[in-house]
């Protein structure tokens, strides 16, 4: 009796220390706040009419404009999205992201993400100017949607967002003027995506992907793509 | 199969007659023998349909020939688990100690039996030789891959953390971040990586290979079924691993050209748009 | 008295002795954390004002090293504090350890306190590994918990790819930590020696110098979680290792202090059974756990080096801007992973092979029966040793490194299904019409036989190019390799405690609940492991944070049935603290062993034998008749007739 009791209570232990360890992760894990494209009236596209869906981001060359609060967060140095990493669109919709890109930058190391991918007509706008491809001499950031392989439809948005000038007159907010990168796309039914900058914009470590490229909230984040209209 | 003929003599238990049925018809290596039977025809069945089940339709001969290979050796396999787990089944039940408080007898004090051991030695080496000599033909590049005469269709995959992407030299320009395959078509795959150790898995068509930075690595496969079928990275390479996976389509050839020639047309002319990248910081 | 490393014929006449040994007397483990940290603390203020400050691209360069800096003086001032140079820094003042000093250093009447400093008697350390063990399993279990519960449906994990990635990571590398050192750190510490029949092992301080390194590694290890954990899981490749957050350079201070504390360890048992076996145990006599002890430690001398130099090129990389692992700077990511697997693969008999070698032990006692060939069992046991060194790029077949070396490899790889395949039959001839007495130690075995089966067979696919072609890098090769180190020799562990719980703890262990635990560890393992066999086949990779919802089905299953091993393995361990504080007091041999352990009293006397035994047969001549010179031919002389003359002290017995 005593050691069932004793067992039970090891277990009971057990469960507990999980629990506890768990909570303290999910915790520590804990989503920003999530960015929900806000729909206005109804769009043409290729496949018929559909509801037009808006999102506005930012890219900030450090932390303290993004979700990571007004000192910036663990990091301030740290290049970031905002103002969250955590989006929502609505399914079967066509999506205009509009994004205020600050940051400077160099060549991109692959090509491929200089070209626009899987946008309405393969283009993007930046300042106004419609292009397929950014020159790849001068990328700061992309945005770069992709997703599970099974039972999704499948969607794959890359842009490539132009670098500010290295030499670029500082406003008084303290960053320079962005360049705005205006896409379209269309979404499928309700799915889970992931986005990340396809840019080596990450601190000095190999290949210049650690750091922000590694941590959510920074350079990636999900796009949930919502069954309500 | 080999111990069930090794009996020491001499360790027969007092009491049983020693009649003139054979050995093998007598306890243990009766009992031991149906058990050995049954569970061996037990894991045959789950070997001629689980794996290949589980595995899905291949999609190319190189995943079949895995799937049989995954099969014949399940199959050799399965008499030798069988028996370990019969004699194991047996003596837990036969030769289990009822009594109270330690076992009082000892065993039959039997140290090695020369013909088991060499029975044994025997066949297991043949059975190794059998894999490996299966193995090593099926590794020959020979079969399906040499013997086609016509030019592979070259792809260039570029694994880069956390997205493929293709690129097809017959067509300067094209490139897309999802697969595009013409049935029936050798293809040869040159893998590499931007940063990190990636490995490029078509899952359906058992082709597998690492992406390595700094150097390209090849592997070729003829996919001969039509339909969408997944590739994944399988290995660790950071934060969205678990996101490098993207599709692969086989189509007819015809369909292949027709892509081909429209993702070649909508190429980035790589000359600079509009906006100049520098000195725009106006707005 | 005791076999110490540096025998003096007592010099130093002008220390007085009580005096001197007043200081050491002080030194414990608390001592040893505060000078550890207190150093680590000035180190890091230190390095991080002094090293170069970074230019923009450099400045991980400077962290890291901080980093590797700070670690590695946290463990050389723990050592310090703890004492562990005590010994070499008197010899160097000319003012050797007193006799007295010895035996205090050999833990004499010290009760508890004695786990808790620089003890060097054998026994002290072996109890010291079986705890620190458990206590690795206890963390690296949880982690496997969080693991589980994250994939246990698609779509919705609750934690983020980083955090997953860190919890992989530290799960891999804390089991294997914990599995290399589960049986020959509290059994090949405690019982061999007494196994020999010797005094003590031959490096004394070298012993409980290998146990406080590991010691030390542990906080490291678990610094990796603030520090943004493992991201790379425990194979920790190369060039993503480059890339990785703070976490990895503790993770590779944490591998080299291992490798530099298992290298230690593995000299020490090597020579202590070489060297120091007790008169007339020739090798043929020699217990067969010993031969899995040591040809374990010994291929352990062998695989640890290399991953030491893999991480120390690794740190070079981090901390000073080296190209090692890194392609475009003339490195490769395939030298990282030539040196990890030649390490990874002898790594796995590292931990195999002392199982087994157990289990081997445990069944004679078990079925009252010889053990079946023991020279088959010696045969396997070097085939395996000398095999294994041989098959490491069966991890590199998609590697693209040598492909015209997937063949050889293919060949060396299966070739050591054969002196594997020995070792199985010497256990199944060992059963034979035995008289199998079902206590919890022969239920292992047969656990073990039917979980190893499995992954043996899986083994032999994965060992095949083309099907390795498909599963490589999929749960099926995780499911795998739980089957031979989980399934296989963790299972044999258990039955290894349960076996010799009443030697080491003075205790009889609780079979009843220890039984429901390890009957409700192996379903829930079973259970898991199956269903992963399944996902892999299937296509799923290993190591994914979130798998598609293809695989939902398998995940689940999984994941239930790894809670089922949770609670089994807590019920195991309850059994364990319960019977080790209130179990009834154990006789000295209440399995009727033969071998010499069993012939000492319970609890075993600081110098395990009052004289020196003799002996004369193998060990294990069960329901021998008495001519051959059979069950007490091994004269043990209880320590109440210790004044029996005559028998020489233990070196030159071998030979």
């Amino acid at each position: 009796m005593r050691v069932s009791v004793g067992a039970a209570a090891t277990v009971l232990a057990g469960v507990v220390a999980v629990g506890i360890a768990g909570t303290a992760f999910a915790r520590s894990s804990a989503s920003p706040p999530l960015l929900k494209a806000t729909v206005n009236g109804t769009a043409q596209t290729p496949q018929g009419t559909l509801p037009h869906a808006f999102l506005q981001l930012d890219t900030w060359p450090d932390s303290l404009a993004g979700p990571h609060g007004k000192d910036g967060g663990p990091h301030p140095d740290w290049v970031s999205y905002g103002p969250s990493t955590n989006l929502a669109v609505p399914a079967h919709s066509l999506v205009t992201v509009t994004i205020r890109q600050y940051d400077t930058g160099e060549e991109i190391t692959n090509p491929f993400f200089a070209a626009v991918h899987g946008t309405v007509d393969g283009t993007m706008t930046v300042d106004g100017a419609t292009v397929r491809s950014a020159d790849p001499e001068h990328i700061g950031h992309t945005f770069t949607v992709h997703g599970l392989a099974s039972n999704k439809d499948p969607l794959f948005v890359s842009v490539p967002l132009p670098a500010v000038a290295d030499d670029a007159p500082v406003r008084a907010d303290g960053y320079p003027a962005p360049h705005v990168v205006t896409f379209s796309f269309v979404t499928g039914g309700p799915a889970d995506y992931v986005w990340q900058c396809e840019f080596p914009c990450g601190d000095g470590t190999y290949a210049k992907f650690g750091g922000p490229m590694s941590e959510q909230t920074y350079m990636s984040g999900t796009l949930t793509v919502t069954a309500q209209a | 199969m080999s111990l069930t003929e090794a009996r020491p003599a001499d360790a027969e238990p007092p009491g049983e007659p020693s009649t003139s049925r054979p050995a093998w018809r007598r306890a243990p290596i009766f009992p031991i023998l149906l058990i050995w039977i049954v569970l061996t025809a037990l894991l045959v069945a789950f070997a001629l349909v689980v794996p290949a089940r589980l595995m899905g339709a291949a999609a190319s001969p190189t995943m079949r020939e895995i799937e049989t290979t995954f099969t014949s050796f399940s199959l050799a396999a399965a008499p030798v688990a069988a028996l370990v787990w019969a004699i194991l089944l047996y003596s837990l039940v036969a030769w289990r100690y009822r009594g109270g408080g330690r076992p009082t007898d000892p065993g039959p004090p039997v140290r090695g039996n020369n013909r088991v051991q060499v029975v044994w030695v025997v066949v297991s080496t043949a059975l190794c030789l059998f894999l490996l000599i299966w193995g090593l033909i099926v590794i020959q590049p020979s079969t399906s891959e040499a013997s086609s005469t016509q030019a592979p269709l070259v792809v260039d995959v570029t694994g880069q953390q956390w997205v493929w992407n293709f690129e097809y030299p017959a067509a300067p320009g094209a490139q897309s971040d999802e697969l595009y395959l013409p049935v029936n078509q050798r293809v040869l795959f040159r893998v590499t990586s931007k940063d990190v150790v990636h490995s490029f898995w078509i899952t359906q068509m058992g082709v597998k290979v690492d992406a390595n930075p700094g150097a390209t690595t090849t592997i070729s496969v003829t996919p001969d079924r039509l339909g969408t079928f997944d590739i994944r990275c399988a290995e660790l390479c950071g934060l969205y691993h678990s996101y490098m996976q993207t599709h692969v389509h086989v189509v007819r050839a015809e369909e292949f050209r027709s892509w081909l020639a429209t993702a070649a047309s909508q190429a980035p002319t790589g000359e600079v748009p509009s906006p100049s990248p520098s000195g725009t910081a106006t707005s | 008295m005791s076999a110490t490393t540096v025998e003096t014929p007592d010099t130093s006449p002008a220390a007085p002795t009580p005096e001197m040994g007043g200081f050491i007397r002080r030194l414990n483990a608390v001592t040893g954390v505060v000078l550890g940290l207190v150093l680590a603390v000035v180190a890091w203020q230190v390095s991080s004002r002094l090293l170069p400050q970074p230019e923009e691209l450099s400045h991980n360069h400077h962290d890291d090293a901080v980093m590797i800096i700070t670690f590695s003086v946290w463990a050389i001032g723990f050592l310090i504090g703890i004492g562990a140079f005590v010994g070499p820094v008197r010899w160097l003042l000319g003012r050797d350890l007193t006799e007295a000093d010895e035996e205090f250093l050999a833990g004499k009447d010290q009760g508890v306190a004695r786990y808790f400093r620089f003890t060097t008697d054998h026994k002290v350390v072996g109890i010291q590994y079986l705890v620190l063990t458990m206590v690795l399993f206890g963390v690296g279990g949880l982690l496997a918990m969080l693991i589980r519960t994250n994939l246990i449906r698609p779509g919705s994990p609750f934690l983020n790819p980083t955090e997953y990635n860190a919890i992989v990571g530290l799960h891999g590398i804390i089991m294997i930590i914990a599995t290399i050192v589960m049986v020959t750190g509290p059994f090949g510490n405690f019982i061999v020696p007494i196994m020999i029949g010797a005094r003590d092992m031959a490096f004394p301080r070298l012993n409980a110098l290998s146990f406080w390194l590991l010691f030390s590694a542990v906080p490291v290890l678990l610094a990796a979680f603030p520090l943004g954990g493992i991201a790379t899981g425990w194979s920790a490749y190369a060039p993503l290792s480059d890339q990785s957050p703070l976490g990895m350079d503790a993770f590779l201070v944490t591998i080299v202090i291992f490798a530099v504390s298992s290298g230690v360890a593995g000299a020490n048992m090597t020579t202590t059974v070489v060297r120091m076996r007790a008169r007339g145990m020739s090798w043929t006599r020699t217990p067969i756990f010993v031969f899995g002890t040591t040809t374990s430690v010994a291929l352990g001398l062998v695989a640890f080096p290399m991953f030491m130099v893999a991480m120390i090129l690794l740190a070079m990389d981090r901390g000073l801007g080296a190209t090692f692992y890194v392609a475009s700077g003339g490195g490769s990511p395939w030298l990282y992973a030539n040196l990890f697997w030649l390490m990874g693969h002898p790594e796995v008999y590292v931990i195999l092979l002392p199982a087994f070698a157990a289990l081997l032990e445990i069944t004679p006692v078990f079925t009252r029966k010889p053990l079946f060939s023991f020279t088959a069992a010696v045969v396997g046991i070097a085939g395996i040793v000398g095999l294994s060194l041989f098959v490491w790029a069966h991890h590199m077949y998609v590697a693209g490194w040598a492909p015209a070396l997937n063949g050889p490899f293919m060949v060396t790889t299966e070739m050591i299904s054969v002196p594997t395949g020995l070792l199985i039959l010497v256990l199944l001839g060992t059963l034979w019409r035995g008289v199998v007495w079902t206590r919890l130690p022969v239920l292992a075995v047969y656990f073990v036989l039917w979980n190893f089966i499995i992954g043996g067979v899986t083994g032999i696919y994965l060992s095949d190019v083309p099907v390795d072609q498909a599963e490589h890098g999929s749960m099926f090769v995780t499911a795998h390799f739980h089957y031979t180190l989980m399934g296989g020799a963790l299972t044999a562990t258990m039955g290894a405690v349960a076996f010799w719980f009443p030697k080491m703890t003075a205790r009889m262990l609780d079979e009843r609940v220890g039984k429901i635990g390890f009957w409700t560890a192996q379903i829930g393992f079973n259970i898991t492991f199956l269903g992963m066999f399944a996902v892999g086949l299937a296509g799923q990779p290993r190591r994914v944070a979130d798998p598609s919802s293809t695989f939902a089905a398998g995940n689940l299953v999984s994941s239930l049935g790894a809670y089922v091993i949770g609670i089994g393995m807590l019920i195991f361990l309850y059994a364990i603290v319960h019977s080790w504080r209130n179990g009834e007091p154990a006789p000295g041999n209440p399995w009727g062993g033969k071998t010499l352990e069993w012939q000492v009293p319970t609890p075993v006397p600081l110098e395990n034998f009052a004289v020196p035994p003799v002996v004369t047969s193998d060990f294990y001549s069960y329901g021998e008749p008495p001519e051959t010179p059979a069950p007490e031919s091994v004269s043990v002389p209880r320590p109440a007739d210790a004044a029996a003359p005559g028998e020489r002290p233990l070196e030159g017995s071998a030979s």
